[in-house]
């Protein structure tokens, strides 16, 4: 059988260089993607739901202290080990390059979040219960995820199929930056660039081809979709 | 009519088996029942050849292909890329025909062996429950009336404590 | 005396059959207790899955606990049977006649109750369905690339596997039951035992087919570990991926096995006052089987760990640091229970004929086994790749209570079938005195002789 193609092929590019660690992208993919909210209690419990975390790193003795930020997201791997090893086909890779995650199929074994090197993978323990009146913030677009099923970062395939819908009817390629992420829409030092890495000439494909490129833990050869940039730093500043 | 004598100990029950060979049974239709399995020769030497091990064999191959079209047919059916593997992976197809075989293998032995041996038996036989207590029983399928008495007198001149037939219950 | 033969063999049969003796006050009390911890296991798993996951102690990045850790061990105490009793029929041990039927059952209900955990540990338990290849309306099928699948095939050939072998083994027995019983029972067993008469051309088939069903489970046997061993071996997290692991669970689940049919054993020839049919020899036998595994064992964990260390990789040896630092207890009872006990003290005969020293030394087999598979997934799950989101994991009552009613629920089953049917190869162990062994005057002594089996 033929292997689906796509003109598309979703990448996003994060500039660790400009981001601050604010995490306001992190609230915009709560707010966009109906994520459960978690108190501190489960929090401290290692059952947080964050799909998009800000990982915070310290380097060095005082008085020479960094913090690292470093926003972990779904890789999209293109050779994602969270997709052999799921036994009904919940996670799936799409053609345009994104891993997919189908709730409604997911039985909950959970052996994909244990094959994700990088964990980001989030299972639903309880049902999602929000508090008056945060039902009214749920967004439409996306549905709520019962328990006993894994979600995670979808880079807002919702969005992406509203812009194929809109790029249909006007019978048009989706065009670069059209379509935005939560996290990329919302960052405000401008550090997530998302598109179509097809595309030589959009904004994500220029940045990845960056001397500062990097990918996580590329020796494991799970291919990721999402770049960083890194290597500007504080100390090239004189 | 099948004659079913009883015995103490298998020196009487060999015994039994050439008196009834003396008397003009052929030895394919005298069979030992016994609750432990002898020897051999011990008693009787005219078991047929086994076959049932064709049935296994059979189930094997079956199983294999329903294995093998299990794991690539519906992966072939149902194609979803998952990581880079290809739809028809090698190794996973060939770990399920192989539980396939294996098992249907072994369906195909004990059906075969349920076969061979004609159980469940569901018709009358002779047999006497003191078999279990170690007794030996030595049974004989004869024909005619003649045949019977001088099978019956063999039976009894070896030391039968008691003979029994199918046909009485 | 030929009357007195038939008196003895009449009283073995009777011995042999005494656990099918009505049941006494102490065998209902038993069967009430565990049912008791049965029931609580059965009350957290509704809990659970009425509640969701958050009552177990699973969480990111542990996303897997107790319940698969009660998987593999329950699976590796599976092979107790098919080692002991297909190996031992294939290499003609003698002395494996009265431990086959006890493995065997070990085999079935140990199955029967590891199976169960792939269902109990899902999130969504009632779309289990989803993983059996069926047809249906969505033209949906399962991934046949996933382990979990490979697991399902592997555990369905092998319950049913083992129980035909089971079955096998019990038919003559069945028919020395159905001749022996009165009252109701009669029935059940008269249609268990499908007419078996004991024909000489039925016990030269029945010959064949135990070999060659022997044959067939001990590959089976093996695949089934090295499949449950894959779960983790083709994963990318530190510390599973490894060649070693598919003969190193399989071997680890032959120890535990066999040290579980010890126990076993010994169990039973108390219980049912079988002292004359378990004698010395066999345990000394089982001893000895029990130490060559142990040994093997070692050495698969001596080289596992010898690599990770000299190889130094950063992630692998952060797991086995912390494996070190954070779960030295655990591992200190896997060494001593695997190891450091059972390979000194099992060269001696004197303990390997000793009851009492057998059942500590057993017992300590399988708490290291136990112990062994709760530190192959914990730590590595603990800290994988990724050390913003190292975790640890305790398990909660509702975890325990379903490992309690495990064990409890195999000690029911088992106790079930030692009630209803023959817990000694009756016909196997008589085969031996019957049919087998004899006395010759050989020289100056008479000897014990016994015919070669084919």
């Amino acid at each position: 059988m033929k292997r689906m193609e796509s003109p598309y092929k979703w990448g996003m590019v994060i500039d660790l260089d400009r981001c601050t660690g604010c995490g306001a992208c992190v609230v915009a993919c709560q707010a966009e993607n109906n994520i459960a909210l978690v108190d501190k209690q489960r929090f401290a419990e290692g059952r947080n739901m964050h799909w998009l975390r800000i990982e915070r790193y310290w380097e060095g003795e005082f008085p020479n202290v960094r913090a690292r930020f470093l926003p972990m997201l779904c890789q999209h791997c293109d050779d994602a080990p969270c997709e052999p090893v799921c036994p009904v086909y919940a996670s799936y890779h799409n053609p345009e390059g994104l891993n997919g995650q189908v709730y409604n199929r997911c039985v909950g074994t959970r052996y994909c979040a244990n094959n994700c090197p990088y964990a980001v993978r989030v299972f639903n323990f309880l049902n999602p219960d929000w508090p008056q009146p945060l039902p009214d913030q749920l967004n439409p677009d996306v549905t709520v995820r019962s328990r006993g099923v894994m979600e995670k970062c979808t880079f807002c395939i919702q969005r992406i199929r509203r812009a194929k819908e809109d790029a249909k009817l006007e019978q048009r390629a989706i065009r670069d930056g059209e379509v935005q992420p939560a996290c990329a829409q919302t960052c405000p030092p401008g550090a997530i660039a998302f598109g179509n890495l097809a595309d030589s000439e959009s904004l994500v494909a220029r940045l990845a081809r960056s001397p500062r490129r990097l990918r996580l833990f590329e020796d494991l050869g799970t291919d990721p979709s999402v770049i960083y940039l890194k290597g500007g730093g504080h100390e090239h500043a004189g | 009519m099948e004659l079913l004598g009883v015995f103490e100990n298998v020196d009487d029950a060999a015994a039994a088996v050439d008196g009834l060979i003396a008397a003009g049974c052929p030895e394919r239709v005298i069979t030992s029942v016994t609750s432990v399995p002898y020897p051999e020769g011990v008693l009787v030497d005219n078991t047929r050849r086994s076959w049932f091990h064709w049935l296994a064999l059979g189930g094997a191959l079956v199983g294999a292909c329903a294995g093998f079209l299990l794991a690539a047919g519906t992966a072939w059916l149902y194609p979803l890329q998952t990581g880079d593997k290809p739809i028809i992976a090698l190794f996973p197809t060939g770990i399920i025909t192989y539980e396939f075989m294996m098992l249907c293998a072994m369906l195909g032995t004990m059906l075969g062996m349920f076969l061979e041996m004609r159980l469940p038996d569901l018709g009358r036989r002779a047999y006497d429950p003191e078999i279990a207590n170690g007794l030996i029983g030595i049974s004989v399928t004869v024909n005619g009336d003649e045949m019977v008495q001088r099978a019956e007198t063999a039976l009894n001149s070896a030391g039968a404590l008691r003979v029994l037939n199918d046909e009485v219950s | 005396m030929p009357a007195d033969r038939i008196k003895a063999i009449a009283a073995s049969n009777e011995a042999m059959l005494s656990s099918t003796r009505p049941a006494n006050w102490r065998w209902y009390l038993l069967a009430f207790l565990l049912g008791i911890v049965v029931a609580t296991g059965l009350y957290a798993f509704a809990h659970q899955m009425l509640t969701g996951m958050a009552v177990t102690g699973i969480n990111r990045p542990v996303m897997w606990g107790l319940y698969i850790i009660n998987f593999v061990f329950w699976v590796g105490l599976s092979h107790s049977g098919t080692m002991v009793s297909a190996i031992l029929r294939l290499s003609h041990a003698n002395w494996r006649r009265p431990i086959l039927r006890g493995a065997e059952a070990m085999t079935v209900f140990s199955i029967t109750v590891g199976g169960l955990f792939p269902l109990i540990h899902l999130g969504r338990n009632w779309t289990f369905y989803y993983m059996i290849p069926y047809p249906n309306q969505y033209g949906l099928w399962p991934n046949f690339r996933s382990a979990l699948l490979w697991d399902m095939m592997a555990i369905t050939t092998y319950i049913i596997g083992s129980s035909l072998f089971l079955f096998l083994g019990l038919l003559p027995d069945l028919a020395v039951a159905r001749d022996r019983a009165t009252g109701w029972k009669k029935m059940p067993l008269a249609i268990l035992a499908l007419g078996w008469r004991g024909t000489a051309q039925q016990w030269k088939t029945y010959a064949r087919a135990s070999t060659l069903m022997a044959c067939l489970v001990i590959p089976v046997a093996v695949s089934v570990h090295s499949i449950v061993s894959w779960d983790f071996a083709v994963t990318l997290v530190p510390g599973w991926h490894s060649t070693i692991f598919p003969p190193y669970f399989v071997i680890g689940a032959i120890t535990s096995g066999v040290a579980a049919v010890i126990t076993l054993m010994i169990v039973i020839r108390k219980a049912f006052r079988l002292e004359a049919f378990l004698r010395p020899i066999h345990f000394d036998n089982m001893a000895k089987l029990l130490l060559t595994v142990c040994l093997i064992w070692s050495y698969f964990y001596f080289a596992e760990v010898f690599t990770t260390w000299y190889g130094h990789k950063p992630i692998e040896w952060e797991v086995f640091s912390f494996l070190h630092s954070h779960y030295a207890l655990p591992l200190f009872v896997m060494l001593l229970g695997n190891t450091l006990v059972p390979i000194p003290f099992l060269m001696w005969k004197r303990v390997r004929r000793s009851i009492p020293a057998l059942l500590v030394i057993s017992l300590l087999v399988n708490v290291a086994m136990f112990t062994e598979r709760f530190l192959i997934i914990v730590p590595s799950l603990s800290h994988k790749n990724v050390p913003f989101l190292w975790g640890t994991y305790d398990p909660t009552w509702v975890e325990l209570s379903i490992t309690a009613a495990a064990f409890a629920g195999f000690g029911l089953l088992y106790m079930l079938f030692a009630k209803f049917f023959p817990i000694v190869a009756i016909t196997d162990v008589r085969e031996e005195t019957e049919a087998l062994r004899g006395e010759s005057q050989r020289g100056r002594t008479r000897l014990a002789t016994l015919v070669n089996e084919e």
